[in-house]
């Protein structure tokens, strides 16, 4: 096919997006529905029918020129290529399945055509930042996700806490666009076009310090999108939207942006030693820091948030280890099992009548089995049972840091190991608290909806089988995404298989200690005795005070300053002082014209007193 | 100047409103009569501007120049003329103004005066966007003026009497002391070249020498400045935009404001290059300072119209630092943002006065819950707010990213400062949004969503914002001389501050 005719990938969920916000709620709910959905599907099919181009150097298309002024022009140019092509459709396809998903959720829910018009503009923006072969379009996607996201976690806006949460989001990712609006202004400056491709192919002619600083700066952009430290404050708090967009666009898609971006830029990236670490090190601690979070939450949405900033940590670390393509490995396992136990997650909270703390849940399995097996199936994923589609991508991402010949990456491996085994023991936690024993809090026995069942199924069998992208040589197979991102300046992990078959033992043994430990702790004992520990945990470390702290009592004591300090007692004060200052001028002058006698007679002698004198001087001066 | 007498088409859409005016006010009995024929009259200046820019979309140089002796003996002449920069103002004045006509239905006290305020008005706005001669120019820039003062202080809401009184003043002084520095131009560039001219091409041809020319070019700096406004000398214009009635804010924050960066773009920078160059980085400073103040002062307001008001202020900053800025990209990124800056802004004005109007309040505390009571007004309201705060795809955001490259071509330090307004707008927006979208509304009562009255104002407002940002290369290509000529009349600046 054409490459021009790419647009048509964007175009659909654009025109239905569009088509739904106009006209959603004057048609049949099912037409909207349809609608939706359809949009989605045929980005999907549409991606596959491109799918064989993306071989080789895969398809460019200009489509038309965007912003042409003076020497800047900015072309609107789409790319689908080894890297994208993979992400372009694992976008479609899980999209397809959360609409399908959410048509099944939103069924009471009077504003669909809202929810389905913001859900189809969101996957248009993604797909942007997927195929935009241009730094300033993917900003065009970047910002437009994350308005879809503002937007969709305000969904239920009627409740101020919702829109508050949508509010912090909107903000704190914008704080991290700064730093990317940054980076793409000095690298136009430095390459003279933001074509992705160019600007990888020009980036080995930069300064290292300037490298090293443009990789900082795309670093803190990402941080902001994916939620990483010390912008990842806002996620947990974006769980106040429905669960469909908490599994699209807070868990499989756009979270994962800032990974794409890194990826995307990765010729240029690696380039910088100090970049790299930097990316390696923001995240191994966030991926140990929201794990540790995660051990103390009790809103089975925030443990799952948590745990996506966690993994998103972890890709973090496999770019700055080097490894785009254990990066996009795990981006893409972690997308299915995330979707899958988020939305499973959504059908437990049905199904305990809208209860959100897993200390009231209790019992699903025996009422669910079929969930609890769809959940089983994301949460071995999640936990790193062998050979599951999760732990082979962990595993990738630990074998390159453990890999690196530089000590301080053995550093990070060790975060990186204690950050598995606090995942298998959160997630069998949580697997024990909501499934085991009998409910210990409200129970709704209403059957689900088949559509909130059956888009699960697929996504766990590719969550399970997710290893099959990337079958390792160890156990004979050929791995597919490596050879197919290989590309540029990738780091190869050279390892024994003797080593590496110890790893993977470490990585069992992990799990099951984790499995044993949450066995032990949570198979009884269900009580909600909090200590200080746990609810500091829960509370994010703190952070959120940190922010009121450092950034929020600055910003108002600033704008307190500006407002009442500067706008009202210094300009406005000041004109009005002109304006009384004229006043009293005037006041002072009225006597001229008041017309009393006397006062006119004083004045016309002391004229003429004053000519006289004048006329002296004037006498005297010239003889 | 054209050997071949053609119509004078400029002459006509000037003259226009003003002969729309005189029937509004004979026919002060009915109000209904009066309304048509001020929206036939903005209508007809409308398809007149559309017309003359499909007719010249492709042209260069002066498209049309109208040329006649007016006042011989002093060197003062009638001349109007249409160029890329004038054509996006004066269609912009035109779409406006027939939104304010529209939106003049809620208008129920004096009406056919207001009309003919509001028509008036819209010529001296032509007038300002079209005059190539100094005395002409100031003649509109005053005829602008007073109805303002009239509107504000007859129709606006509690405080207009301070308000109108406020914004006149403080506008007139910077008027008054133009008049002197057009007037001291005009003795000076006598003086100097021996023709006595208020006419601007010609006196583009020999720019003045000496010190004279700073205090004259800081005559008309003043004035413009104070209208554009930068801040710290903003403050009548917040008062102004609040007490406003509707129509009025959307003339204000559309046009009135836009007339202060247009007279530094045709006569304040072109006319006094060795002082525009010398004084031009200077600018930045309060520019920048003005962008990020006003953004905190829009912060802490309590009330819609207040917050609205700050928001223009600091866009303002944003175009004026594009100016200071001076090159290519930066200057047409400037003038885009001014252009769709009128759009957005005069939307959010409207959208602001239509909600207020339903809850009878525009305290953002007594707001609220404005989504589920009228979708199709909160949608709009929403697109407008997003707008503003430069969401990619909408029209605010290429002005303000072309600002951006350009900025960062020269001072980089800057353009990183300038950057953050990402986050300042989205703060005083997002908490604008949250006030009046979102929350559970205020009371029971059942409003109304958009009419379609309001809808022909808002919508055609939308789609240009949504056009702007998808595909701005026609509002592009007309500014791409003009700037050109500036930047060559001028020159390019050297060093300067940081």
């Amino acid at each position: 096919m054409k490459p021009e005719l790419l647009f048509l990938i964007l175009f659909f969920p654009l025109l239905c997006g569009i088509l739904n916000a106009l006209f959603g709620m004057r048609v049949p709910r099912l037409v909207a529905e349809t609608l939706a959905v359809c949009g989605v599907a045929s980005a999907a099919l549409l991606t596959l029918l491109f799918w064989p181009q993306a071989a080789g150097d895969g398809l460019h298309a200009t489509l038309f020129t965007w912003l042409d002024s003076g020497p800047l022009t900015i072309p609107v140019e789409l790319s689908f290529d080894a890297i994208s092509a993979p992400m372009a459709l694992m976008v479609s396809g899980v999209s397809t399945l959360i609409h399908l998903y959410a048509i099944g959720y939103m069924k009471a829910d009077e504003s669909y055509a809202r929810f389905f018009a913001l859900l189809n503009l969101f996957v248009f923006a993604m797909l942007l930042i997927v195929l935009a072969d241009n730094l300033l379009l993917l900003f065009l996607g970047w910002e437009g996700v994350g308005f879809c996201s503002y937007g969709l976690i305000g969904f239920w806006y009627r409740t101020p806490e919702n829109a508050a949460a949508g509010r912090k989001a909107f903000l704190v990712t914008r704080i991290g666009d700064v730093f990317l609006a940054v980076a793409l202004l000095w690298l136009y400056q430095l390459c003279g076009t933001l074509s992705l491709t160019a600007i990888n192919a020009q980036a080995a002619s930069l300064a290292p310090a300037t490298l090293t600083a443009l990789a900082l700066l795309l670093l803190l952009g990402a941080c902001g999108k994916s939620a990483q430290l010390p912008l990842m404050s806002w996620l947990p708090d974006a769980m106040a939207g429905p669960t469909p967009v908490s599994a699209l666009i807070h868990a499989a898609t756009m979270v994962t942006a800032g990974v794409y971006l890194l990826c995307r830029l990765f010729p240029l990236i690696s380039l910088s030693p100090t970049g790299m670490l930097a990316i390696a090190v923001v995240g191994a601690a966030t991926a140990l820091y929201a794990a540790t979070c995660a051990l103390a939450q009790r809103e089975i949405k925030r443990v799952l948030a948590y745990s996506t900033m966690s993994q998103i940590g972890y890709m973090f670390l496999a770019v700055g280890a080097g490894s785009v393509s254990g990066a996009m490995f795990h981006l893409f396992t972690h997308a299915f099992f995330k979707a899958l136990l988020f939305m499973a997650a959504g059908c437990i909270i049905h199904l305990a009548a809208e209860e959100n703390d897993i200390f009231r849940m209790g019992g699903v399995a025996r009422r669910a089995p079929l969930i609890f097996i769809l959940f089983l199936a994301g949460a071995l994923c999640l936990a790193g049972f062998p050979l599951s589609g999760g732990f082979l991508s962990k595993d990738a991402i630990l074998a390159a840091t453990f890999a690196r010949p530089e000590p301080v990456y053995q550093l990070l491996w060790g975060g990186a190991t204690l950050t598995a085994l606090l995942t298998a023991f959160y997630t069998f936690r949580l697997l024990y608290l909501v499934f085991a024993g009998s409910a210990r809090g409200p129970v709704d026995n209403h059957r689900l909806p088949a559509l909130m069942v059956w888009p699960l199924l697929p996504l766990a069998l590719f969550g399970l089988g997710g290893g099959l992208l990337n079958w390792p040589a160890l156990l004979g197979g050929s791995p597919w995404l490596q050879q197919r991102l290989a590309a540029s300046g990738e780091f190869v992990v050279h390892l024994s298989h003797a080593v590496e078959s110890r790893l993977w033992a470490g990585g069992t043994a992990l799990f099951v200690v984790g499995l044993l430990a949450a066995h032990l702790r949570y198979r009884r004992k269900t009580a909600r005795t909090e200590t200080r520990v746990a609810r500091w945990l829960r509370g994010g470390w703190g952070c959120d005070r940190c922010f009121e702290l450092l950034l929020l009592r600055p910003y108002r004591g600033m704008a307190l300053f500006c407002s009442e300090g500067l706008d009202r007692l210094l300009f406005d004060e000041t004109l009005d002082g002109l304006a009384q200052i004229v006043r009293n001028c005037g006041d002072k002058l009225r006597w001229l014209g008041n017309g009393r006698l006397t006062d006119h007679l004083h004045g016309f002698a002391w004229g003429v007193l004053i000519l006289l004198g004048c006329g002296l001087l004037l006498l005297i001066g010239s003889h | 100047m054209n050997a071949l007498p053609t119509f004078p088409w400029l002459t006509l859409i000037t003259l226009l409103p003003l002969a729309g005016a005189l029937p509004c006010l004979l026919l002060r009995k009915s109000a209904r009569d009066c309304r048509g024929v001020a929206l036939a009259t903005s209508v007809a200046v409308l398809g007149l501007t559309l017309w003359l820019g499909w007719e010249h979309c492709s042209g260069s140089g002066w498209y049309v120049i109208e040329d006649a002796a007016w006042v011989e003996h002093f060197g003062i002449r009638w001349t109007l003329g249409l160029d890329g920069l004038a054509l996006t103002l004066i269609v912009l004045t035109a779409l406006l103004s027939c939104g304010a006509h529209l939106l003049a239905w809620r208008i129920t006290e004096r009406v056919p005066f207001f009309l003919a305020l509001l028509l008036i008005m819209e010529s001296g706005f032509l007038g300002v966007f079209l005059a190539l001669d100094l005395v002409l120019f100031y003649i509109c820039w005053e005829v602008m003026l007073v109805p303002l003062f009239f509107l504000v202080g007859i129709w606006g809401r509690e405080g207009r009497g301070r308000a109108a009184l406020k914004a006149f003043l403080v506008t007139l002084c910077g008027s008054l002391l133009m008049l002197v520095g057009i007037i001291a131009l005009y003795l000076l560039h006598g003086a100097q070249t021996g023709t006595y001219t208020f006419a601007l091409r010609e006196l583009l041809q020999h720019p003045l020498t000496g010190p004279a020319q700073y205090w004259v070019c800081g005559a008309f700096l003043a004035a413009f400045l104070i209208k554009a406004p930068l801040v710290p000398l903003h403050s009548w214009l917040i008062d102004a935009h609040t007490a406003a009635p509707v129509c009025g804010a959307v003339d204000l924050a559309g046009l009135l404001l836009k007339t202060g960066i247009y007279g530094l773009l045709r006569f304040g920078f072109p006319l006094f290059p060795d002082a525009t160059r010398l004084w031009l980085p200077w600018l930045m400073i309060p520019a920048l300072f003005g962008l990020f103040h006003a953004a905190w002062v829009a912060y802490r307001q309590t009330d819609l119209k207040r917050l609205a008001a700050y928001s223009s202020v600091s866009h303002l900053g944003l175009v004026v630092l594009g100016l200071a800025v001076w090159n290519a990209t930066a200057l047409e990124g400037a003038i885009l943002l001014m252009l769709i800056h009128g759009v957005s802004a005069a939307a959010l004005f409207a959208a602001s006065g239509m909600i207020a109007a339903r809850a009878g309040t525009t305290q953002l505390n007594e707001l609220g819950g404005v989504w589920g009571r009228a979708p199709f007004l909160g949608g709009l309201f929403l697109l407008f707010g997003m707008a503003s705060a430069g969401v990619p795809g909408l029209g605010n955001f290429v002005g303000e990213i072309l600002i951006l490259f350009g900025t960062f071509s020269a001072h980089p330090l800057i353009a990183a400062v300038a950057a953050t307004t990402m986050v300042t707008t989205a703060v005083y927006m997002t908490g604008l949004l949250k006030a009046v979208l979102w929350g559970p509304p205020a009371d029971d009562a059942v409003w109304a969503d958009l009419t379609w009255r309001e809808g022909w104002v808002l919508v055609p407002l939308a789609l240009l914002i949504v056009w702007v940002g998808v595909y701005p290369e026609p509002f592009l290509a007309p500014l791409r001389e003009p700037v050109q000529f500036l930047l060559t009349t001028v020159g390019t600046l050297s060093g300067g501050a940081p």
